[in-house]
């Protein structure tokens, strides 16, 4: 271990003259050593020899450096002799090894000496990998930790709102899907966010190379009631030929950009609206297989397709054995029900800039809904809310698939600047939902067998800005709903939600940051009714372990 | 239009058929590496350059487009000692190219051929970003430099040995072009007053030619430092001559303002060599560093 400190007298410690003595005795000890140690064949040992070896270290003494290297080379020569040797007499070729060490790590020749691959490395050096502080076989661990102090003006509500944006294909939460083993969330939100303080969640990552064939990862969250979730857990390969590689588990699928991050690595500390409530606040997470694919176009160009089990919340979701059995909607299918394809295309637009874009698509091959449909017996379509006499509600059963599209677009600038000065990133996306369903079960026999499709898109874009080292400002607005509609034997359509975001986040270090975020929200939360409301975060993130590296 | 991408995606899969013309297809992660590269795989190797030499190779972010360049790799040249660990092994990963692989031939780190300073710190964050594996930046040691580029030489000539003779001779001519500038750089360095620097980032260059290192401005590797701890550091300089020397990507205002209060040089200087250089580029930005720490003549 040698640190160099920084010298108050300001005189070099360590000249030149100090270190060659040091190299030249180093030197002898070897020769010698291995001079004597060395077979007669290889490498006389004579007195001439040591002689003329004394006689050189005495030329050293006046510093030259040629010297040194003629030694050194002539040293290797004798190693490798040695190492020849060392079936004969092994004890003689570990003590020559160990005295070479000695003299490579303490004499620097200018120039290299005839290569040999260095007799033993240091331990922690292999030659042809990468060095890391090698934590032995551990995999690389990292802990993140993630909480807030949380106020809206409608009694901390607003959280939860903002994933209950009104669509028509929602019209009913979920109930008494308890005792269903395929829905694994019901209804439940990363750690449900009040007015004070919140405990998001810790979220733990573990990571390594398996075997020659895999990398593994896995990623757990704790929610602040102490709830532990596995969000991702998963192999990929490492050497598959043709730029192709396979991924298996539960992960996050490659759907769209936004959809493979972890709630640490958002600009802000929420998600947007078309994902909260297009596909639910774990996003596209399942269970399944993905293959990508490489190519050696000219430009950066990655396709990939999954094919996953399809238990989602809420894009193609399955309800419980009790409504499935009451609603005629038939059971669950087998999986994979879930198939998604998507393509990344990148354009070189110069050494510090990025630009990428992105089309994808999923679908889910069966999607339930149970639905409360309000019916007049008058059969006078004036307005179904301006009185409730005369008015049935009612249970409809409705099964199809769903489809979701998506298009992402992502520009990063480095700016150069300390600390993340005068870098930018700017990204958005689009998605729409389409799920096309007909009618199962219905008190009104006239409508059984009828198709209903409802579309609902969503858009967020979103820039940040470093405005200053280690501060960045952002900004995002997003909507939910531009087309919110039902369509097929019954035509309405309803209005969109929005909101727009402010957040200022001051990273301290690469290992913790502060946020805050204020946001002003219009939440169409029924048809014709509205939550208007601001929101404000104070957030803070830390993480613990190994220095985390994220994809683009 | 339509015809056009057609016959692109054509092209390019008959691109993708193709194998690579004679000699290698080598990335390297800083300008630094690359010069190398070029020096010893001249005539033979084709080098892409990652990073450009005005942004922190330890703050960067895997881009698609390096994924792509290192997707036809045969060989990857990093400085290595978890300098790039935040961008270079995720790259690696996405480029799905099981040639370039850490522990594969054709994964090259600079550190991992020669000794490191500064081995074994501790392991402990409050101490900011610190590399328990040793100081990475060793292409600031032209001597050291000399010594990857042998071993790069080898490397290359196990994966194309076609090329072999070609680039031990390439090194071996980086060794003599350097040798032959180590006298006068030993000699222009000779009773340097010493320097202080932004990061511990020169160490390599200082501890090879003897130069003391008066202080640096960022007291916690990763941490930008306080008003205070400029104070404290002008106070003790006071009286004493210098130069201060900081990367084009940490802020200048620390720097500037301790030059103001001792009268010294504040000199923005990279830590790698221009974007296309090669062997002797590598070279004249040494000399260009000597020059700012060598004594006033």
């Amino acid at each position: 271990m040698k640190r160099y400190n920084i010298d108050p007298q300001g005189l070099p410690r360590e000249g030149f003259a100090v270190r060659h003595r040091l190299a030249e005795r180093a030197g002898v000890r070897v020769a010698v050593a291995i001079a004597l140690l060395t077979p007669m064949s290889a490498f006389p040992a004579t007195d001439t020899e040591l002689a003329e070896l004394r006689a050189m270290v005495d030329q050293m003494k006046s510093q030259y450096e040629r010297q040194i290297q003629d030694l050194e080379s002539r040293l290797a020569k004798a190693e490798r002799d040695a190492a020849k040797a060392a079936s004969r007499s092994e004890a003689a070729a570990e003590r020559a090894e160990k005295a070479a060490d000695l003299a490579t790590t303490e004499s620097r020749p200018m120039t290299a000496p005839a290569v040999t691959p260095p007799a033993s490395p240091e331990s922690g050096k292999t030659v042809l990998g990468a060095l890391d502080s090698g934590n032995a076989f551990n995999p690389q661990i990292s802990v993140f930790l993630d909480g807030n102090y949380y106020h809206d003006g409608i009694d901390g509500e607003g959280a939860t709102l903002v994933g209950l944006a009104y669509q028509p294909s929602r019209g009913v939460p979920h109930s008494d899907e308890a005792d269903h083993g395929d829905e694994e969330h019901g209804g439940h939100l990363h750690g449900l966010t009040e007015n004070g303080f919140n405990f998001r969640e810790a979220e733990i990552a573990f990571s390594a190379t398996v075997d020659p064939y895999f990398d593994a990862s896995l990623f757990l969250s704790i929610d602040g009631d102490g709830t532990v979730e596995l969000e991702e857990g998963f192999f990929q390969t490492r050497s598959l030929p043709a730029g192709l590689r396979v991924k298996g588990g539960k992960f996050l699928s490659d759907f769209g950009y936004i959809n493979r991050q972890h709630p640490h690595q958002w600009d802000f500390v929420d998600q947007n609206l078309p994902y909260l409530n297009l596909l639910g606040p774990h996003g596209l997470q399942d269970t399944g297989l993905q293959l990508t694919w490489l190519p050696k176009l000219p430009v950066y160009t990655l396709l990939g397709v999954e094919g996953l089990q399809g238990n989602q919340e809420i894009f193609g979701a399955t309800l419980g054995d009790d409504d499935q059995a009451a609603l005629e909607l038939g059971d669950t299918d087998d999986g994979p029900r879930l198939w998604t394809a998507f393509a990344k295309v990148a354009p070189e637009i110069g050494t510090n800039h990025a630009l990428q874009l992105g089309l994808s698509y999923a679908n889910n091959n069966q999607h339930q809904e149970a639905r409360e449909d309000t019916l007049e017996h008058d059969g006078d379509h004036e307005d179904a809310h301006d009185a409730d006499h005369e008015i049935e509600i009612l249970r409809d059963g409705l099964a199809g698939d769903a489809q979701l599209w998506g298009v992402d677009l992502v520009y990063t600038y480095d700016g150069g600047g300390a600390y993340g000065h005068k870098s930018f990133k700017f990204q958005s996306e689009y998605l729409r939902s389409i799920k096309d369903m007909k009618i199962t079960s219905s008190a009104h026999p006239e409508v059984l067998g009828t198709r209903r499709t409802f579309t609902t898109d969503g858009l967020y874009a979103q820039a940040i800005y470093g405005f200053a080292p280690k501060w960045t400002a952002g900004l995002r607005y997003d909507v939910l709903g531009m087309t919110n509609e039902i369509s097929g034997s019954e035509n309405a359509s309803f209005g969109s939600s929005d909101r727009w975001t402010f957040d200022v986040t001051w990273n301290l270090s690469e290992f913790s940051r502060l946020r805050a975020q204020y946001a002003h929200n219009d939440i169409l939360v029924a048809p014709g009714e509205r939550e208007r409301f601001d929101a404000f975060y104070l957030q803070f993130l830390v993480s613990m372990g190994s220095h985390g590296a994220h994809a683009f | 239009m339509v015809k056009g991408f057609v016959g692109f995606v054509v092209g390019g899969l008959i691109a993708f058929g193709g194998v690579n013309a004679a000699g290698l297809d080598v990335v390297a992660t800083s300008s630094g590496m690359g010069a190398l590269a070029r020096t010893v795989g001249a005539g033979r190797a084709q080098v892409t350059v990652l990073a450009s030499p005005d942004r922190d190779l330890h703050s960067l972010q895997a881009k698609p487009t390096m994924i792509r360049a290192l997707r036809d790799a045969d060989l990857v040249v990093a400085v290595g000692a978890e300098l790039e660990v935040g961008w270079l092994p995720v790259a690696i990963a996405s480029a799905a190219n099981p040639l370039i692989l850490p522990g594969q031939p054709g994964y090259f780190e600079g550190a991992a051929q020669v000794d490191l300073l500064e081995v074994g710190s501790p392991a402990d964050r409050a101490l900011g970003d610190v590399h328990p594996i040793g100081n990475p930046h060793v292409n600031m040691d032209p001597v050291r430099m000399t010594r990857v580029a042998s071993a790069l030489g080898e490397r290359m000539a196990l994966l194309d040995p076609a090329g072999a003779e070609t680039y031990r001779a390439n090194a071996r001519s980086f060794a003599a072009a350097t040798e032959q500038r180590m006298a006068a750089w030993q000699a222009r360095l000779a009773g340097a007053p010493g320097v202080v620097l932004y990061h511990r980032d020169a160490l390599y260059l200082l501890d090879r030619f003897g130069v003391p290192l008066l202080g640096t401005i960022e007291e916690i590797p990763g941490v930008p430092p306080t008003a205070r701890q400029i104070k404290a550091l002008s106070e003790g300089l006071r009286g004493r001559s210098g130069v201060i020397v900081y990367a084009p990507y940490a802020s200048a205002r620390a720097p500037e303002r301790l030059a103001k209060d001792l009268g010294w040089d504040a000199r923005r200087l990279t830590l790698d060599p221009p974007m296309g250089a090669d062997g002797s580029g590598y070279l004249d930005h040494i000399d260009l560093w000597v020059q700012t720490l060598a004594p006033p003549p």
